[in-house]
């Protein structure tokens, strides 16, 4: 999969973003500079814990960060466009007909007074100036693809009237509506009941697929990275820390804070209490000097406070910023721990991944 | 429908307690109504003894209810307007009363609406920051304070209106130029009212994720804030529309008696101060019936805005 992903069209390329926030405290650094790439027809999975910057870099992509932040610095290169100098009079042509973005929280996406037809067909009337009649074609042909039974009589129902799950295929279908090439899911599974939330990953999927859609999937969840993403970028204190394919980050993880989340991770197997990270995410107002991560890490080292550690490569698609990956370091030896090491052996033998 | 009948039902209990609270709380008033030292000892009592003043409590209670239900007959008026219904003098006071609070209602509501949506577009600006100013200050002083100020400065120092309501009037125009006055005075605190309240809705509803959805599938901000915000953020005001109509009626009681307007609100105020215990009870028991047939409109055009409570209830 990895030689693959070389020989692909790029469709969105994220270069140093950087994106701060005005606060009373100062100016918070929630995004510091992450670079990525997204190729047309891969699920790329964007992981970290919460306040990571995950869910800034993608508004930042959709042009949908509140008013008190501040792009520093960076580019959004998409279609021939910087997506961090559109104005905000046309993104809303690129939102949704373009991009499409799949919310946390179905319950409180859908406006509660208006019918579901009608929040469905509201953008394509407004945008693409389709007939009433033909646009409710097409609403209820979405509503069928993203599995609402009986869509005629869901179609002049409100909200209140759909469980969860059900609203969430609502959401999905009004992501679909403006027929976008990209898909962003920001824990699309989250707020569901677990049932539910394998049935809508599977739908996300399936929709991938059928309409060659390119995703960014954000979750701190790592059970659903396993099953839908391709390529992974885990992120740490506005940063990226280590990038790779779905494999190359379950299987052959390089970065202390990696190894943290996977050992972390709930399985059925480990009879062993799970390890928790120590300590919080560090006040983005005042980054730490060096890495981020360095005081919540058992294996960090003097440099570690000192100097940031650059991205080392290795392999094409595999990197991550940790001064253990220095030539010096490594002399060391320093493994993954040992319980991690013997988890990975086990989804391996499972074959835990089938992204 | 069941829903309405109940509205209608809890609304005539209200409505006769009231009546019943406003009965004893004015007769329980240390004051004789016919206590006139011209009249004849005799006469006097002749007269109590013809409206069964002279009865307990309770027995004068059944004939006073007795009268409403069976003919509108609240009794009649005897230090005001000596021997005239009191039903007939409210009916003949009303018209000024009702120009005026309707007046200043309507225009009210879309200037409280217009404020109210300026201030929360431009949030945390300076024209945001002017705006909350006049709120604050129009909410807590009360309306006689600015009409008291309206008088000295607009018809005492710049003399363009006239102090007083002009009841020789021949034409509307003279008329109504003779009330401008009031009705601004009775307008400033419903409209700040309003903007304070749609402001705050507002911005919750703009920040709210289904705008941010209906600006992820495409619309652009105006779009979604005025297709989406605006009609979820109406339904917490309509509530507040019965505040503001029984604000403005409070208002009018002290304003129609500084500008001399032959309304039912300064009928009222005399009314208490003279006595004239029949007149005072029926304007009361006239007033709450207003502002309760004004909560069941409200009650009830919830469910023409909000299909929650609509498809809900018939369930």
């Amino acid at each position: 999969m990895a030689a693959e992903n070389m020989n692909r069209e790029v469709v969105l390329s994220v270069k140093d973003l950087k994106v701060n926030f005005r606060a009373y405290g100062g100016l918070v650094q929630a995004v510091r500079g992450i670079s990525f790439d997204l190729y047309r027809g891969e699920t790329l999975a964007i992981v970290g814990e919460s306040g990571s910057g995950k869910s800034v870099s993608i508004k930042a992509i959709l042009g949908i960060l509140a008013n008190n932040a501040i792009i520093a610095d960076g580019s959004i290169m998409y279609d021939g466009m910087d997506l961090t100098k559109v104005k905000e009079d046309t993104f809303h042509e690129i939102r949704g007909n373009r991009i499409g973005l799949i919310f946390q929280d179905p319950l409180s996406a859908l406006n509660p007074i208006m019918k579901i037809g009608n929040q469905i067909t509201e953008s394509l009337r407004l945008n693409r100036k389709m007939k009433k009649e033909e646009a409710k074609k097409v609403a209820l042909e979405l509503m069928k693809s993203v599995g609402i039974p009986e869509p005629e009589k869901r179609f002049d129902q409100y909200p209140f009237q759909f469980s969860g799950g059900m609203r969430q295929r609502i959401v999905i279908a009004i992501a679909l509506a403006g027929d976008p090439e990209i898909l962003i899911c920001d824990e699309p599974t989250t707020a569901l009941d677990v049932t539910v939330q394998a049935k809508i990953l599977e739908l996300i999927n399936q929709i991938k697929k059928e309409r060659n859609l390119s995703v960014i999937f954000i979750t701190h969840d790592l059970g659903v990275v396993a099953n839908m993403a391709d390529r992974v970028n885990v992120m740490y204190a506005g940063k990226v820390v280590e990038t790779g394919t779905a494999e190359e980050i379950f299987f052959e993880p390089a970065h202390p804070y990696t190894w943290a989340l996977l050992s972390s991770m709930p399985d059925l197997h480990t009879k062993d209490r799970l390890d928790a990270i120590p300590g919080t995410p560090p006040n983005m107002i005042y980054p730490p000097k060096g890495d981020a991560f360095a005081a919540r890490n058992a294996y960090a080292m003097k440099i570690d406070y000192e100097m940031e550690p650059p991205m080392f490569k290795i392999t094409d698609t595999h990197a991550a910023a940790t001064w253990l990956l220095h030539p010096k370091a490594a002399a060391n030896g320093i493994e993954m721990p040992a319980g991690l090491k013997a988890r990975i052996e086990r989804m391996k033998r499972s074959g835990a991944l089938n992204g | 429908m069941k829903y309405v009948l109940q509205r209608i039902g809890a609304m005539l209990l209200t409505l006769f307690m009231v009546m019943s609270l406003s009965f004893m709380v004015i007769r329980l008033m240390p004051m004789s109504l016919f206590e006139n030292p011209e009249v004849p000892k005799e006469i006097q009592e002749k007269l109590e003894d013809k409206f069964h003043l002279n009865d307990p409590l309770p027995v004068q209670y059944f004939y006073f209810m007795e009268g409403i239900v069976t003919g509108l007959d609240f009794g009649i008026s005897v230090k005001l307007r000596p021997g005239l219904d009191v039903w007939g003098i409210i009916v003949s006071r009303l018209p000024p009363t009702m120009l005026i609070n309707f007046i200043s209602l309507f225009i009210s509501i879309p200037l409280g609406l217009i404020f109210g949506i300026i201030a929360a577009l431009k949030r945390n600006t300076w024209i945001d920051s002017t705006i909350s100013v006049f709120v604050i200050l129009f909410i807590s002083v009360p309306s006689f304070v600015f009409a008291s100020l309206l008088q000295y400065v607009l018809t005492f120092v710049f003399p363009i209106f006239p102090t007083l309501y002009d009841s020789t009037a021949t034409t509307l125009g003279a008329m109504m130029w003779s009330l401008t006055l009031p009705i601004i005075a009775l307008s400033l605190s419903p409209i700040a009212t309003l903007t304070r309240y749609l402001r705050g809705e507002l911005i919750e509803n703009i920040s709210s994720d289904y705008i941010l959805l209906a600006r992820t599938k495409g619309l652009s901000r105006p779009q979604a804030i005025v297709r989406h915000a605006f009609r979820n953020s109406m339904m917490p005001i309509t509530s507040t529309l019965v505040s503001l109509i029984t604000g403005i009626m409070g208002g009018s009681l002290v304003v129609e008696s500084m500008f001399a307007i032959p309304g039912t609100g300064g009928m009222l105020v005399k009314s208490i101060f003279a006595g004239d215990h029949f007149l005072t009870v029926a304007i009361l028991i006239f007033y709450s019936a207003i502002s309760l047939v004004t909560i069941l409109v409200v009650d009830l055009s919830y469910s023409l805005i909000d299909p929650r409570v609509r498809v809900g209830g018939g369930k």
